[in-house]
């Protein structure tokens, strides 16, 4: 699908900020956003703006892409690596390299604020800074919840815009928190998504249009579909609902590049002959009270087999895992030789702030690596984030060599998903105590 | 170093489609999965080998011929097809595999805005070579495991060209009888090709089974796909053929690649075709097969779809790709049915009886871990 999308080429100099800042509030309000969202999105701009210029090489050309997707405006903010200090990424990093220490609050920290998905990336030679604001919906009233009742018999089907609030509705008032999107406190969010293609849904109904329960799904990655449900209500134990609307889903996906298909907050409804379960991840509830949850997985295709890198730390944990999901790989180790490595390391942060939840990631390696992860840990324990996460690529070699600043600094590793990047990724979260393993 | 702007220069259609990734060789599978030795039963390829003529060819093959390119439309075997048929030699073109010929039919017959109708259960091929040519496949669902007539026909617009039908279906092994195909072509009444993919024919016992290339003489939109892969067991060498009338063969014949099959191929393939001996052995073979695991999976309390086909499929209480990796550390490759869009479904090729044993004892050990 091609989206509409505006670029501006502009160098980070601060005479150039109203430039910039102009170019995407006036983006935004074309691409649907309401003025207060525009905004914000404005003035995440300005704090990304203002600190590459006072971090970046000041000749270094930015490009600012702004796409409109429907129910959000995604900005990218792009450059070449060759003449940047990856440095300046790290969330933690005051805008002097010379300050010590991570207290100080940066504008790429104040800049997540302002937005709903705050994420960094680098990729081959080019640097990528992503922010996502999404339009305003109002929020789930919870004063209609349709009527429903045991289905004897019923299809299953893609709904209609009014079905999928329908859908929402029900899900909201018959599941906790924890087992539903985010997206679905907003039922106007979850059809302008479906409409966009980012979310699939599928519905159990019966004649009469009553619907007996639903399931969403969506593409995480090229290879990985995650989804939330299945969704059922009122149906007696016996009914084969959930099966079927997880087969509406595979029979979606079969024939496409998908490997891999996981729910990280499944419902008690899953079929389990369906799913292995991966390992578990934490989730805060409604009440704030933390929650362990089982994230299940379904290997789609008949498995080739792989190689993965890893420390050696991780080498038991790793065998354990593959030998429970019977999934081949050659464990190869990572061992520092002593040879010259790069002094500093650099992560990308992407912020769920509806789960109060950070998923941190390499981008660089460096010799600095333990001190880097405790300052993020730091840092975004005082932002108020329970659950971080760090994932990490064990198709990257390079990626392997953070595991022992991360379980030293009380990470544990968690689960491992099968391709769910270059390689298989292992998911490490942050114990609350900083125990580590 | 440029960058090729692929965003650009790729058609949607290709760009977002995804490539087949085959198995990597056995070697490397055993390898991997810590096995010593494997059963291959995910190909339907046929456990006996070629038939013994086809294996001399093989053996006595002059390497110096392979300096030589091979006949460029097959005209050997296009003549001992034709013998065989009581047909013309035209009325065949042979492939580097079924495969090519399928791509053949479609360049053949649609342009932009075209459709092609088939099963969303079967054979994958006839909807991936529409979708990356641009066309597109529309999915009718089986009834009772079967091609469902009615539902392919309420799918037909102005713009439908052809309708695959796998006669019998793989994998489930429902086949349409003689009358039932005959009806189908009569309600069809010439207006689009409809292609009966005949791939597991030579292992069909019932005496309702069409025969589809006799059929051409009487149906001539009817396009017939066979193949030396699976009965005649020649997977390796790439041959497969076409049959039809002769204005239509010749209209495909206009897409056709040709010098695309090897002359080892070509000439394995003309000492093998009718070879009655041989197929007799190999539905031996089959039947007990059948039958051993008829009895063993009845034990097991697992159902078992099986029709026509050296095939069978089987229901597991468990995802089967996770219990295709279980059975390759034993040492038994199967085939897994999620991407055939049957989840927790596995097809199991009909072999030997010490394959047929290694897998169910395999099996057991599965689904009791």
């Amino acid at each position: 699908m091609n989206l509409p999308q505006v670029s501006l080429n502009v160098y980070p100099r601060l005479e150039f900020l109203p430039i910039a800042t102009s170019f995407v509030e006036k983006a935004s309000i074309a691409f649907g956003l309401a003025a207060t969202e525009a905004l914000a999105l404005t003035l995440a701009t300005e704090e990304v703006f203002t600190y590459l210029c006072g971090a970046a090489a000041a000749e270094t050309e930015i490009l600012i892409t702004c796409r409109g997707h429907g129910y959000y405006v995604e900005e990218e903010i792009a450059f070449k690596t060759q003449e940047f200090d990856m440095r300046a990424f790290n969330l933690t990093s005051a805008s002097s390299f010379d300050d010590d220490g991570c207290a100080r609050e940066t504008g790429l920290l104040i800049a997540s604020r302002m937005v709903d998905l705050f994420r960094f990336a680098e990729s081959g030679q080019r640097l990528c800074l992503t922010l996502v604001k999404e339009k305003a919906y109002p929020p789930f009233s919870g004063e209609s919840t349709p009527q429903t009742k045991p289905l004897k018999e019923f299809a299953i089907r893609a709904p209609e815009p009014e079905e999928l609030k329908a859908l929402v509705s029900l899900t909201n008032s018959h599941y906790q928190h924890h087992l539903i999107p985010s997206s679905f406190c907003y039922p106007g969010k979850v059809v302008d998504m479906v409409a966009a293609g980012d979310y699939h849904a599928a519905v159990a109904v019966d004649a009469r249009g009553v619907i007996g329960g639903g399931l969403v799904w969506r593409r995480e990655s090229p290879k990985m579909v995650e989804f939330y449900g299945p969704y059922l209500f009122a149906q007696p134990a016996e009914s084969t609902m959930a099966e079927a609307l997880i087969d509406a889903c595979l029979h979606d996906l079969a024939r496409t590049n998908t490997l891999g298909l996981i729910s990280r907050h499944p419902t008690p409804e899953i079929p389990a002959n369906y799913f292995e379960p991966l390992g578990s991840l934490a989730f805060r509830q409604a009440d704030g009270a933390l929650l362990e949850v089982t994230a299940c997985y379904r290997h789609l295709e008949e498995d080739l087999g792989s190689a993965v890198w890893a420390d050696p730390r991780l080498e038991s944990f790793l065998s354990r895992e593959y030998h429970r999901l019977a999934f081949a790989r050659e464990i190869r180790t990572v061992e520092d030789a002593g040879e010259s490595s790069w002094p500093f390391s650099v992560l990308s942060a992407e912020f769920d702030r509806s789960q109060a939840r950070v998923t941190l990631r390499p981008v660089w390696w460096g010799r600095d690596s333990s001190e880097t992860v405790g300052c993020h840990v730091e840092t975004l324990r005082r932002e108020g984030l329970s659950c971080l996460l760090f994932e990490m690529d064990l198709g990257k070699a390079w990626e392997t060599r953070f595991t022992p600043a991360l379980l030293d600094s009380g990470f544990e590793p968690r689960l491992v998903i099968p391709y769910g990047g270059t390689g298989d990724i292992v998911v490490f979260e942050h114990t609350s105590d900083g125990s580590g393993s | 170093m440029t960058k090729v702007a692929l965003d650009r220069l790729l058609p949607e259609y290709v760009r977002t489609f995804a490539a087949y990734i085959p198995s990597k060789p056995d070697a490397e599978l055993m390898k991997l999965y810590g096995c010593s030795r494997l059963f291959r039963l995910n190909n339907n390829e046929n456990a006996l080998g070629p038939p013994p003529a086809a294996q001399e060819v093989v053996r006595k093959y002059p390497p110096p011929r392979a300096a030589v390119y091979p006949s460029g439309d097959v005209y050997y075997l296009r003549h001992k097809l034709a013998s065989l048929f009581g047909m013309d030699p035209d009325q065949f073109i042979v492939g580097n595999g079924a495969n090519e010929v399928i791509g053949f039919v479609i360049k053949a017959f649609c342009e932009k805005g075209d459709n092609i109708i088939t099963a969303d259960k079967t054979f994958a091929v006839y909807e991936w070579m529409a979708q990356f040519s641009g066309f597109e496949p529309r999915l009718v669902p089986l009834r009772d495991y079967a091609f469902d007539e009615e539902a392919m026909l309420a799918r037909i617009d102005a713009r439908t060209k052809i309708l695959f039908i796998c006669n019998p279906n793989n994998p489930t092994g429902m086949y349409w009888s003689e009358e039932r195909l005959r009806r189908f072509l009569d309600r069809i009444n010439g207006r689009v090709i409809v292609v009966v993919d005949e791939a597991y024919c030579e292992f069909v016992e019932a005496d309702d089974f069409p025969d589809g290339i006799a059929l051409t003489t009487e149906y001539p939109n009817l396009v017939v796909f066979r193949t030396f892969s699976k009965m005649y067991a020649l997977a390796g060498l790439r041959i497969g053929y076409l049959a039809g009338n002769p204005d239509v063969v010749n209209a495909i014949r206009r897409t056709c690649i040709v010098y695309s099959v090897n002359s080892v191929a070509q000439e394995a393939a003309l000492a093998a075709v009718g070879d009655r001996e041989h197929i007799a052995r190999t539905r031996a073979m089959v039947r007990e097969g059948k039958r051993f695991l008829m009895k063993e999976l009845a034990r097991l309390g697992l159902p078992l779809i099986m029709g026509e086909g050296n095939f069978v499929m089987i229901k597991l209480p468990m995802n089967d790709t996770l219990a295709y990796r279980k059975l390759m550390a034993e040492g038994v490759m199967v085939r897994t049915m999620t991407g055939f869009r049957f989840p927790n479904h596995i097809r199991v090729t009909v072999a030997t009886m010490d394959a047929m044993q290694a897998f169910v004892q395999a099996l057991r050990k599965v689904l009791e871990s």
